[in-house]
């Protein structure tokens, strides 16, 4: 088997190479409990940063979807220490002082990037915070849709943003106050509430087997 | 059509959404493509730009990258702050072993070659338009509005980027006239609104508008016009009761309008005077 | 890109050869009894020796796969010594077990029906949000376009779960899923809408109209953050790290609370509670048959064994759902969910010549069912016609590149960012090229029976999201499992803050534990075996990516 050596939090390991980072910390024998989640890129509990040999860098990644390389210094950051103020939606108006009111220090950004290039997703992190010092929630939405939270611009970040709290507000306030709301979804409750499909349901849930098969051939399937 | 590299700071998209809409509706008249920066970030305005904190600087230079990316040579902004902010760092870097540790330290970036001319919009009308060009596109003249133009600080401090002569500007004023307007008389014009001490010590601030306001009223002014977001708010909602009531424009609106955008604050105030009765505040047009 | 090894290139030519043919023509589907016999010769569940029926407990009798019986036939993780129950450390009305989707709208709602904050706790083994509740990418089904109706969804949900599902819990899924809609845009959630605010659905395998919902391709997690952020709002105590290794109960046998263990410090702590809702998810990380999973790290059935250990019936846990398309190359990527989504949105399976072989939306057990016959060796029934990889997997192809083709430059990017964001990390770009996919284990289909109102039976205990079983009956449809969690934690939490209101004092104790240890010596379960799992065991040769032992 092809080997490389990685030294998690800076103890040397040999592990097969083509392994993720969390799957060599295993395979190395540590049982995770932090630092690990739904081992498939969407949770963020597995934030990681590391080094390679030669190079200055501090890349930061999701152990879960990051190969390991020979040579790499591998540590965990399962956790971020952020604060998230209190609120309530129904409370907030969707104005673009919302964000900088509840957390002043987005104005301490000094367009660094530090956080874009921390970012495991790829995403424009700090065209982000931008976007919300000028006001813009819809961007800001848009901008860190695929955000999943791990932490690492937060950690990273000189200004000491709170980021992923940022993004969360501004995608409730963008989902809530800024998309126009689906009229057929208010319709159909109000049909239900009026027990427009009681009737047929009712037959339904009383038809034998066969019957229901019966029904389920004959339906009309959508092009 | 001149193509133009354009900054627009983030005032420009919120509270000052009027000024941009007039000036860029001014500027296709006058024969320019305006192209804006694509993702770029606050000027920096709200930072320290201490002569040795090079961090403070990274912000207001990547934006200069961006414009180097677009292959232009000049950009230009409408507000005073982003002005200032960007010219000095333009000229920070402009000391080699500086520009070398920021090109360095930004290495997701192209290296900034330097280069790049900060253009404010006063100064673009006044040495590449010209005030007879102008004067020759207006379609609707200001018809004798008296106007106080206020500089106040950012466009004519420091001495190294002023729009004109930090004594005795003229250029505001020549724009004014060119556009059918009657400057007036105005002796606090280039004096300090007050700027951030509007957050912290509000009455500071109060104390300067309200004085600032007395000297544009005393020179018979219908109204004030600028082109900073941060002195447009403290002249408009920093004002004490006593204070006189005269509106706050950005100077984008009344270039705007003569051009033939709309702009109903200024229709308003012509509509409204003379004879009529006081014009109220109107706090600007947001 | 063309970084496929050279002859998995050469079936890539082949795929494209058949491309333009394939985009004029209209697959056909599979007629019923064709159904009924892919699924007898090739889906894993009909393979008799992957289960056993179970020797102890209230569903004495039914077969269940090894894995879930070794944990079902097995001594508690507690030890009675260490931990006093009749000294709780916290009291509460309601107590969550598990802090995904389910239990997060379970205590939203046990709040809103009038339980304070405080009153509350969600206990959790991971953070609060880790779940397979965050890793949904395709869409929520409801029916809440003109013409369809709930009528139209309840035949869809019947027929994909061929007709074994509870119909009084099939009837609130589709009644309520409206609702449930709704409220999620009240509480922000962006779903993919057309400018005016009308929803873009899309099908999904098994449905006849266009009823999926979503929100790109990060549906579970944007639906789930949000409601997470919610409770946040609200103040809702969250304990994590701290699973449930044992419920308690009282003298009449009511569940009166449960035993946590604090992963970190190993210390237990004894929440008393009036109501308790069982939240705790599915089994993917049990790797039955030795499938990989695309589930989150704790899918370890803990709920089953808490709930069967306390007298909770069982059901259709013979049925474990492999969804059809997880990735099997790259090495790194093996098992990992690509969302129906991507068939959805018109791509097709592929065989290794490039023909297509079963129409790209059957519900899930047929398309998986599809895909093994493609891949077994003909010795075996199958037709021999997969994909090897290098390093010994198999798959047929997606063809991916027909989503653009089909809906427009920028489609994929746009609709399916984290799958690109996915494959492009190892240089593949699913726009240009198909990807190679095989089942991987999925979906606990069955699970602990409830009524309408998310009651077990069992005084005090409720149960919510992929824990409970029989509205799937033995087969989930896509964009089901979202629903269920929201339409079930909502009811589950309302009926729990009813019963709290009303619940007398109790006195907690492990009796029925006792008495299971009791049924377990009687029937000779080796006293090895513990259970609940809490975490699945990875150290070692283990953590070497799990090659699936084919027909």
């Amino acid at each position: 088997m092809n080997e490389v050596t990685v030294f998690i939090m800076g103890k040397g390991y040999r592990v097969p190479a083509g392994l993720t980072i969390m799957k060599a910390m295993e395979y190395a024998g540590y049982r995770l409990t932090r630092g690990c989640g739904c081992r498939g890129g969407y949770c963020g509990a597995c934030a990681t940063v590391y080094r390679l040999k030669g190079d200055y860098r501090l890349y930061a990644d999701l152990a879960c979807q990051t190969p390991v390389q020979d040579g790499m210094y591998i540590a965990q950051l399962p956790f971020t220490p952020a604060e998230r103020p209190p609120y309530v939606l129904d409370e907030l108006k969707p104005e673009g002082a919302t964000l900088l009111a509840l957390f002043p220090e987005l104005a301490r950004c000094v367009a660094c990037n530090t956080c874009t290039k921390a970012c495991p997703q790829k995403l424009e992190v700090m065209d982000a915070v931008q976007a919300s010092l000028r006001g813009d929630i819809r961007q800001v939405a848009e901008l860190t849709f695929d955000c999943v939270s791990c932490g690492l611009c937060t950690m990273r970040c000189p200004a000491e943003i709170s980021h992923h709290h940022v993004w969360q507000l501004a995608r409730r306030l963008n989902g809530a106050y800024l998309t126009p709301r689906a009229e057929h979804v208010q319709a159909r409750v109000a049909e239900i509430a009026a027990g427009k499909f009681n009737g047929e349901l009712d037959r339904l849930v009383r038809m034998t087997r066969d019957e229901l098969v019966a029904a389920y051939k004959a339906r009309q399937i959508e092009a | 059509m001149k193509r133009l590299a354009y900054f627009p700071g983030c005032a420009m998209k919120d509270q000052a959404r009027a000024d941009e809409a007039g000036t860029l509706h001014a500027l296709a008249l006058l024969g320019y493509e305006i192209a804006e920066i694509p993702r770029w970030n606050c000027c920096g305005t709200v930072y320290s730009l201490a002569q040795d904190d090079l961090m403070r600087h990274v912000g207001p230079v990547r934006n200069l990258v961006r414009v180097q990316g677009m292959g232009e040579r000049r950009v230009l902004t409408l507000c005073a702050m982003c002005y200032g902010t960007l010219a000095r760092s333009a000229r920070f870097v402009q000391d080699p072993e500086r520009l070398q540790r920021i090109n360095a330290f930004m290495d997701t970036e192209d290296d900034f070659r330097g280069g790049i001319e900060v253009v404010h919009l006063l100064t673009l009308l006044r040495d590449e338009v010209g005030y007879e060009k102008l004067a020759a596109r207006v379609k609707r003249s200001l018809d004798g509005l008296r106007i106080a133009t206020y500089y106040g600080c950012v466009l004519l401090r420091p001495r190294e980027f002023a729009v004109d002569d930090p004594d005795r500007p003229e250029v505001m004023e020549r724009v004014v006239e060119a556009l059918g307007g009657t400057p007036v008389a105005f002796p606090e014009r280039t004096e300090c609104c007050g700027a951030y001490l509007t957050v912290g010590r509000k009455d500071i601030v109060e104390e300067r508008v309200e004085r600032i306001l007395r000297s544009a009223r005393g020179g018979g002014a219908d109204v004030v016009v600028t082109t900073c977001p941060l002195c447009q708010f403290n002249l408009a909602e920093r004002r004490l009761p006593q204070a006189p009531s005269v509106p706050v424009l950005y100077l984008g609106q009344v270039l705007g309008w003569a051009l033939g955008a709309e702009e109903p604050a200024i229709a308003d105030l012509l509509a409204g005077r003379p004879g009529a009765s006081e014009p109220v505040c109107s706090g600007g047009a947001r | 890109m063309g970084t496929y090894p050279k002859e998995m290139q050469e079936s890539i030519e082949r795929v494209e050869a058949t491309r333009p043919a394939r985009l004029a023509a209209q697959p056909a589907r599979l007629t019923l009894p064709e159904q009924e016999a892919l699924l007898q010769g090739f889906h894993p569940d009909h393979r008799a020796e992957g289960k056993r029926k179970l020797r102890v407990g209230p569903s004495w009798g039914d077969p269940v796969p090894h894995e879930l019986a070794d944990l079902l036939e097995a001594y508690p993780l507690l030890d009675p010594g260490a931990v006093d129950v009749t000294k709780p450390d916290c009291d509460v009305d309601v107590l969550v077990v598990g802090g995904g989707g389910a239990g997060t709208v379970a205590a939203l709602w046990a709040h809103r029906s009038g339980i304070p904050a405080e009153r509350i706790l969600i206990a959790t083994k991971l953070r609060h949000g880790d779940s397979n509740s965050i890793m949904a990418q395709g869409g929520i089904q409801a029916a809440d376009k003109p013409h369809d109706s709930p009528a139209i969804h309840y035949l869809d949900v019947l027929g994909g779960g061929h007709f074994t599902n509870d119909p009084r819990l099939v009837r609130a899924l589709v009644e309520d899923a409206p609702e449930i809609i709704r409220w999620h845009e009240d509480l922000g959630v962006m779903y993919d809408k057309a400018p005016d605010g009308t929803m873009s659905t899309i099908h999904g395998g098994g449905t006849s109209r266009k009823r999926m919902h979503s929100a790109k391709d990060y549906t579970g997690l944007e639906i789930l953050r949000v409601l997470r952020d919610e409770a946040r709002s609200r103040g809702i105590p969250v304990l994590e790290f701290s699973p449930a290794v044992e419920l308690l109960t009282d003298a009449h046998n009511q569940v009166v609370g449960a035993v946590l263990w604090n992963l970190e410090t190993s210390e237990y702590t004894v929440v008393k509670a009036k109501a308790t809702v069982l939240a705790t998810g599915g089994w993917g990380r049990l790797h039955i048959q030795g499938f990989p999973t695309t589930n989150h790290y704790g899918a370890t059935a803990d709920g089953l064994v808490l709930a069967y250990r306390a007298g909770a019936k069982l059901r259709d846990l013979d049925a474990v759902q492999y969804h059809p398309t997880g990735a099997a190359y790259p090495d790194q990527l093996v098992g990992l969910l690509i969302t129906e989504k991507v068939r959805g949105l018109d791509a097709q399976p592929l065989n290794r010549l490039g023909e297509l072989f079963v129409h790209p939306l059957e519900p899930r057990d047929v398309e998986s069912a599809a895909f093994i016959r493609e891949c077994a060796p003909p010795e075996k029934g199958g037709r021999g016609l997969g994909v090897t990889t290098p390093t010994g997997m198999i798959g047929v192809w997606l063809d991916t590149p027909m989503v653009d083709m089909i809906h427009g430059k920028g489609t994929f990017q746009r609709a399916l960012s984290s799958i690109y964001r996915m494959y492009v990390r190892f240089d593949i770009d699913p726009t240009k090229e198909p990807i190679l996919v095989y089942p991987t284990l999925h979906y606990q289909n069955g699970g602990v029976v409830i009524d309408e109102h998310g009651w077990t039976g069992i005084a005090g205990l409720y149960a919510a999201g992929e824990v409970e079983g029989g509205v799937h009956g033995k087969n989930r449809l896509m964009g089901n499992s979202l629903l269920d969690y929201n339409v079930f934690g909502r009811r589950a939490g309302i009926a729990a803050a009813g019963w709290a209101k009303k619940a007398a004092p109790a006195s907690p104790t492990l009796a029925h534990v006792e008495r299971y240890v009791g049924e377990l010596k009687a029937a000779g379960v080796p006293p090895t075996r513990r259970a609940p799992l809490l975490l699945p065991e990875y150290r070692g040769e283990r953590a070497l990516a799990r090659m699936v032992d084919l027909l």
